[in-house]
C-alpha cells in the first residue's frame, strides 16, 4: 500500500513538474520571440542578415533573390512597413537596417540622430555618386537645423510633382468645357469653378465629381494627397510661409494660410468633390478609373496607375487622360513634391556596409530601371530620367508636362518638429468643425496654430 | 483508536494510520500543485499585463515620443494637460453617450431575439444561425461592407430609399454617421442573443406554468418570473458590453475610412464618432506623444473601473441570484 500511495504522488508530482516545464518553455519562447528584431545581429555561422522595412511592391521577392545572388553570404529579412513595429524595434535598440520613409518628413528622424550619414559612402561609390543626384535628393539632407542642406541621410527612390492634376478629357467633352492648358497652370479660383461646371448630380447623388484636390487626413473622401503639404505650397506660392524662419513655430493665422484654408472650405461647401460633407467610400483612384471624376490632383505617379489599370474603362482612360500643371494661388509659381519616397539606413544598423550595397543595387540596378520605365514616378537620379515611358500619347504628353513644370520645383518649407501626418490630422479636425458651424474659420486657424505649436514645443524637448 | 500492545515495537500497517495526519500532508501538496499549474498563466500575466501596465504608468510621467533616445521626466504635466484639454472631455462624452445607447439596445435586442427564437418552430436552428452569423464576421470586413452600404452615391441603402421615393441620406457625415455606427454595431446582436437564449432555456418551465396557473398574463410572467431569473446573465452582458463599448475604435475608424497608413488615422473621423480611444490612438501614432497617450489610457482605466464598480453596486437592486438570501 505504501508503494501504491507513493506511486500516485510521483505521477502527480510528474504532472505538476511537466506543467511547470511546459509553461516555462512556452513563456521563454514567447519572450524570446518578442525580443526578436528580425535577426540583424551577426551569427557565428551562416549568412549576414540584412533587415529591410519597406513595401513588397517596391522590394519584390525577385529583387531580393537577385540581390542575394549578387551578394552571396547576405540574406534579406523583409518586413512590411509598420510604424508601430518600427517604434518597437527602435525602442529595443535593434532597428531595421534599411527603412522606407518620405523625404519630406525625414527631418523627424534626422533631428533625432536615427539615420546614417551616407556622404562617406557616396564619396566612395563607383555606381552612385553625388553628381548623379537630382535636386529632389536634397529632401533627405540635414545640416542639424533644417532639411535641404548638409549631408545626405537617405535617398529618394522616385518622386512626383504631386500638385499636378490628371484630367479626364472625355468628361470635359461631355460637359462642353474646354480642357485647360497643360503648360499654363490654373488659378485655384478657376480650378474650383471648373469643378462646379464638371460636377454631375442626379437626385441628391453625385454621379461625377468635378475635382479632388485632396483633403486633410484624406480618409473616406478617398486616397488623395494630404492637404498639409498642399497648403504649404499654396502659402509659398503667395510668398508666405507656415513656419517661422528658424522652423520652431507655426502660424496658421496669416493672410496667406487663411486664404488657403478658406479655399478648402469653399471647395467642400461647393459639393464638387469628396470631403467631410461628401464622403466617398470607394476612393478617389477608383472614382477616376470608374470615370466618375473629372480632375484628380495626384501628381505624375498616378499615370502608372492609369496605365496599369485593367478595368472596363482602362483603354478609354488611357486615351482621354491628360496631365495638367499644379494650380497656383499666388505670383510665385511653385510645383513641389509632397512626399519624395525613399529609403534610409538606421544609424544603429549592424551592417551599414551591406545596407549601402543594397542601396546601390536598389537605386542603380534592376529595381531602378524597372521603376523608371514603369511611369510610377520621376526617377531621382539623372541617368534614369530618359527611361521614363513615352510609348502612348498620354505618356508622351505627361513626360512633356513634367519636363516643362520641373523648372518650377522648389522644396516646401517643412519643420523638423512636426510631421505632415500630425498637421494633416489637426487640420482635418478643425476644418470639419468649421464645415459644421462649430467653429469660425479664424477660430479654427487659431486652434490649428495652438495645437501644432504644442506638438512642436514637445518635439523640440524630445530632440534635446 | 490504536491500541499498542505491551512489547509492541512497530506501528500497525499504514492503512491503520490516523486520517488527520494524511489530510495535513495532502493539503500542503495540493497548494503547491495549484501554484505550479497556474504558473504559466501567472508568468503571462506578469510579463504581458502587469509589467506593461507599470511601464505605461512610468511612461505617462515622461515626454517619450516613441522613437527618440532623448526623453525626460515631466511629472504630472501630461495628466494636467489632458484634464484641461477640451478634446479629452469631448471624446469621453461621446464615448459615454455611445455606451449608454449601444449597451441597452444590444442587451434588450439580444433578449428580444432570444425570446422570439425560443419557440419550437420549424427551422428555428437555421434562424438562430442566421442571426448569430453577423456577430462572428470579422470587424474589418463588416466595417468595410457597411461603409459601402452607407455610401450615398453607390450604397444599397440609398438605392432602396430611392426606389421608395424617399430622399437619399448622406449617412457618413455628422450627425447621421453616429447612428450609422449604431446600426452597424446592432447588426451583431446575435452574440447577445445566444447568451440570452441559453439563459432562457435554463429557466424551469414549471415556474412559468405555476405563474400561469395563478392567473399571471404573459407580461407579468416575463416581468416577475423570467426577467429576475435572467438578471444575472443580463448583468454579465451589461458589464462586458459596457467595457467593450467604452473601448470602441476600430469600427468608427474603418467606417470613416482611412487614406492609408498613419496619414489619415483619426483625422477623417467625423466629430460625432470621435471617441476616446480614437483620441488615444491619434496621440500615439499620429502625434508621437507616447507619454501623453499613456496618461490618457491610465485615466481611462480608472473611468472604466469606476463604471464597472458602479454597475456592480447597482446589481444589488436588480440582479437576483437563486442562492441570494438577501432578496428573500
Amino acid at each position: 500500500m505504501t508503494s501504491f500511495v507513493s506511486a500516485r504522488l510521483s505521477r502527480r508530482r510528474f504532472l505538476g513538474t511537466a506543467a511547470v516545464t511546459a509553461g516555462t518553455l512556452a513563456g521563454v519562447g514567447t519572450l524570446l520571440d518578442a525580443c526578436s528584431s528580425g535577426g540583424t545581429g551577426p551569427t557565428s555561422s551562416g549568412p549576414t542578415t540584412l533587415t529591410i522595412m519597406g513595401t513588397s511592391g517596391e522590394i519584390t521577392p525577385a529583387y531580393i533573390k537577385e540581390f542575394e545572388k549578387l551578394n552571396p553570404g547576405v540574406k534579406i529579412n523583409f518586413l512590411t512597413s509598420d510604424q508601430t513595429r518600427l517604434n518597437a524595434m527602435f525602442a529595443a535598440g535593434h532597428p531595421p537596417d534599411i527603412i522606407r520613409g518620405f523625404g519630406i518628413d525625414s527631418a523627424f528622424y534626422n533631428s533625432r540622430g536615427l539615420a546614417l550619414n551616407l556622404d562617406p559612402y557616396l564619396a566612395k561609390s563607383s555606381v552612385l555618386k553625388t553628381d548623379d543626384l537630382l535636386p529632389i535628393q536634397n529632401l533627405f539632407r540635414w545640416d542639424g537645423k533644417q532639411t535641404g542642406q548638409g549631408p545626405h541621410y537617405g535617398l529618394v527612390k522616385d518622386w512626383s510633382l504631386d500638385g499636378a492634376i490628371w484630367a479626364d478629357s472625355a468628361i470635359f467633352q461631355q460637359a462642353g468645357v474646354p480642357v485647360p492648358s497643360s503648360t499654363n497652370p490654373l488659378t485655384y479660383d478657376a480650378y474650383l469653378e471648373l469643378g462646379k461646371k464638371l460636377t454631375v448630380r442626379q437626385g441628391g447623388k453625385i454621379q461625377v465629381y468635378g475635382i479632388y484636390p485632396g483633403w486633410p487626413s484624406a480618409g473616406s473622401y478617398g486616397t488623395g494627397v494630404p492637404a498639409a503639404p498642399a497648403i504649404y505650397q499654396m502659402v509659398q506660392q503667395q510668398g508666405g510661409s507656415v513656419f517661422s524662419s528658424d522652423l520652431t513655430k507655426a502660424d496658421f493665422t496669416t493672410p496667406e494660410v487663411f486664404k488657403a484654408l478658406q479655399w478648402y472650405i469653399d471647395y467642400a461647401n461647393a459639393h464638387v468633390g469628396p470631403s467631410p460633407l461628401d464622403p466617398d467610400a470607394t476612393g478617389s483612384w477608383q472614382l477616376y478609373t470608374a470615370k466618375r471624376m473629372a480632375l484628380l490632383q495626384l501628381g505624375y505617379w498616378f499615370g502608372g496607375g492609369i496605365t496599369s489599370d485593367t478595368g472596363p474603362n482602362a483603354a478609354t482612360l488611357q486615351k482621354a487622360s491628360v496631365l495638367l500643371p499644379a494650380p497656383q494661388m499666388g505670383p510665385h509659381r511653385i510645383s513641389s513634391t509632397f512626399a519624395g519616397t525613399g529609403y534610409w539606413i538606421a544609424a544603429k544598423s549592424q551592417h551599414p556596409d551591406v545596407a549601402w550595397k543594397f542601396m546601390e543595387y536598389f537605386m542603380t540596378g534592376t529595381p531602378a530601371t524597372d521603376r523608371a520605365t514603369s511611369g510610377w514616378g520621376i526617377p531621382a537620379l539623372k541617368q534614369f530620367v530618359s527611361l521614363m515611358p513615352q510609348k502612348t500619347d498620354m505618356q508622351k504628353e505627361a513626360f512633356q508636362e513634367v519636363q516643362s513644370e520641373m523648372q518650377y520645383f522648389a522644396p516646401l518649407r517643412v519643420s523638423p518638429y512636426v510631421g505632415i501626418a500630425a498637421v494633416d490630422t489637426i487640420l482635418g479636425q478643425a476644418l470639419q468643425q468649421v464645415l459644421h458651424n462649430q467653429l469660425t474659420l479664424p477660430a479654427a486657424a487659431k486652434q490649428i496654430t495652438d495645437n501644432v505649436n504644442l506638438l512642436m514645443q514637445q518635439s523640440q524637448q524630445a530632440v534635446g | 483508536m490504536i491500541r499498542v500492545q505491551p512489547g509492541q515495537t512497530e506501528l500497525p500497517p499504514a492503512v491503520h494510520q490516523p486520517r488527520q495526519q494524511r489530510r495535513r500532508g495532502w493539503k500542503r501538496y495540493s497548494s503547491r500543485t495549484f501554484y505550479l499549474f497556474i504558473l504559466p498563466w501567472l508568468a503571462g500575466f506578469l510579463g504581458l499585463t502587469l509589467i506593461p501596465l507599470i511601464y505605461a504608468l512610468l511612461v505617462s510621467f515622461t515626454n517619450f515620443d516613441g522613437i527618440s533616445p532623448h526623453w525626460h521626466w515631466v511629472g504630472l504635466s501630461n495628466y494636467r494637460e489632458l484634464l484641461r484639454n477640451t478634446d479629452t472631455w469631448y471624446s469621453l462624452g461621446r464615448t459615454l453617450f455611445f455606451t449608454v445607447l449601444a449597451v441597452p439596445l444590444n442587451v434588450a435586442g439580444g433578449l428580444g431575439l432570444a425570446m422570439l427564437l425560443n419557440e419550437r418552430v420549424k427551422a428555428v436552428g437555421v434562424l438562430r444561425t442566421i442571426f448569430y452569423v453577423p456577430s462572428i464576421v470579422p470587424v474589418v470586413a463588416s466595417a468595410i461592407m457597411w461603409r459601402l452600404i452607407f455610401d450615398r452615391d453607390v450604397g444599397v441603402l440609398n438605392a432602396v430609399l430611392e426606389r421608395l421615393r424617399i430622399p437619399v441620406i448622406t449617412w457618413l457625415v455628422d450627425p447621421t454617421v453616429f447612428y450609422a455606427l449604431l446600426i452597424m454595431i446592432l447588426w451583431g446582436l446575435g452574440g447577445g442573443m445566444v447568451i440570452s437564449l441559453a439563459a432562457l432555456q435554463g429557466i424551469p418551465q414549471e415556474l412559468e406554468e405555476a405563474a400561469m396557473v395563478d392567473g399571471a398574463n404573459g407580461w407579468q410572467i416575463f416581468r416577475r418570473v423570467t426577467l429576475p431569473l435572467l438578471s444575472p446573465v443580463l448583468f454579465f452582458q451589461v458589464v462586458t458590453g459596457s467595457i467593450t463599448s467604452l473601448q470602441i475604435f476600430v469600427q468608427p475608424l474603418l467606417l470613416a475610412g482611412n487614406g492609408g497608413g498613419v496619414q489619415g488615422l483619426g483625422g477623417s473621423v467625423p466629430r460625432g464618432d470621435f471617441f476616446y480611444m480614437i483620441n488615444v490612438i491619434q496621440q500615439f501614432l499620429v502625434f508621437d506623444r507616447f507619454g501623453y497617450g499613456s496618461a490618457m489610457l491610465w485615466i481611462f482605466f480608472l473611468v472604466i473601473l469606476a463604471i464597472t464598480l458602479l454597475l456592480f453596486r447597482s446589481s444589488s437592486f436588480w440582479v437576483y441570484y437563486e442562492a441570494d438570501h438577501d432578496h428573500e
